[in-house]
């Protein structure tokens, strides 16, 4: 799907990068954040890269998956940040090719503060527990999709029903997460 | 928003919409905006379940970068094909000289092999293996890329020359006369 969002902003379709922004926004943020530790200036640095990406569009070509290319965009843009604010680039690096894995390295955690580790242990676990309290079918699908990267035509061979089933299945736990991570949410906002 | 659009928000976050729903999500987006706020929460749910979020804030910039993106021109199939030819024009001069050097290359490369590989090989003139193997004691037969004759010394003699010239049709890139036999042989 990346690859045809990509096509329609070659062929001047710029929304079609709104929905890029929207999917990508969270991921591209944390990359960031583990080069640039203030938020905000993480937040205008994220949006730079975003708005190098949508310049360097019409060359890319797909010979790498859209965001193991946008996440160079980022790191690249981080850096040149902090090489003009003349501070020193942190010494730890991540392999474009590890891009997806990304969130699994020690150097990016270590910028994380006691209470984002909290918020986030808890709202983990709210998923968690949505996702084992839904019907057996549904838990399993929004499993294979989420934790096993599978996808619908997979899923559908592995749990031998039709695609548009496990659609709806996928939908439904969504559904559910969605009410409980705003539950959780909404608790942290009043505190 | 009806529960299919809802649904067609949740197969847009696993990246499975194509063609006609994939403009069907695009348009629910850009006109409304509770589409715009639930597909970002499905998306921050499963970037949570990743560890992707940044202290576990919902983080919106999309409405920034779509501002900044108003200046930036609008791309078309024709700005592609603009780029890709303005990488690919060069000079005819560049050419001509190109085509030049790597002839001479080749000139060069061919003269340093032929030279290399002459000296290294001491080839034995076939008139002279002929003189010194005696016609009435050689039976010879060839099996593969051996010499099968009775004679213990003449055989030794035999494939000692079949290895000088196999080491110099290596060498030179002309076609062991020795594999045709083993290649004969194998049919």
């Amino acid at each position: 799907m990346d690859q045809e969002l990509v096509q329609r902003v070659q062929a001047g379709d710029k929304k079609a990068f709104d929905l890029l922004v929207l999917k990508y926004q969270q991921r591209i943020v944390h990359v960031i954040t583990g080069f640039v530790h203030d938020p905000v200036e993480a937040l205008d640095v994220a949006q730079e890269a975003f708005i190098k990406a949508y310049r360097a569009i019409p060359n890319f070509r797909g010979d790498s998956a859209f965001y193991t290319w946008l996440y160079r965009i980022a790191i690249n843009t981080a850096k040149n940040y902090l090489t003009a604010a003349a501070r020193r680039p942190p010494t730890m690096d991540v392999d474009a090719a590890d891009a997806t894995n990304y969130y699994d390295a020690p150097e990016l955690k270590e910028f994380e503060t006691p209470e984002s580790n909290i918020m986030r242990n808890e709202l983990e676990q709210a998923i968690h527990q949505a996702i084992e309290d839904l019907p057996e079918d549904t838990a399993t699908a929004i499993k294979l999709r989420e934790f096993e990267g599978m996808s619908y035509e997979e899923i559908s061979q592995v749990m031998d029903c039709p695609i548009g089933t496990v659609r709806s299945r996928i939908f439904r736990a969504r559904e559910a997460i969605d009410a409980r991570v705003n539950e959780i949410m909404n608790q942290g906002e009043q505190q | 928003m009806t529960a299919n659009h809802t649904e067609l928000l949740s197969a847009l976050v696993d990246g499975e919409l194509q063609g006609q729903e994939l403009d069907k999500a695009l348009q629910l987006l850009n006109n409304n905006e509770l589409t715009r706020e639930q597909l970002q929460r499905y998306q921050f749910a499963s970037d949570v379940l990743h560890g992707n979020t940044h202290d576990n804030q919902r983080i919106d910039l999309s409405a920034s970068v779509a501002q900044a993106l108003d200046k930036e021109p609008v791309y078309s199939d024709k700005t592609k094909e603009n780029v890709k030819a303005s990488v690919i024009v060069l000079p005819k001069q560049f050419w001509q000289q190109a085509a030049g050097l790597a002839m001479a290359a080749s000139i060069g490369a061919l003269a340093v092999v032929g030279v290399v590989s002459q000296p290294q090989n001491q080839l034995v003139p076939i008139r002279t293996v002929a003189n010194e193997v005696p016609v009435e004691t050689t039976t010879v037969a060839t099996t593969g890329n051996r010499w099968t004759v009775g004679e213990a010394e003449v055989a030794d003699r035999l494939n000692t020359y079949l290895v000088d010239h196999n080491e110099y049709a290596g060498a030179s890139d002309v076609f062991s006369y020795a594999r045709v036999v083993s290649y004969e042989a194998g049919q």
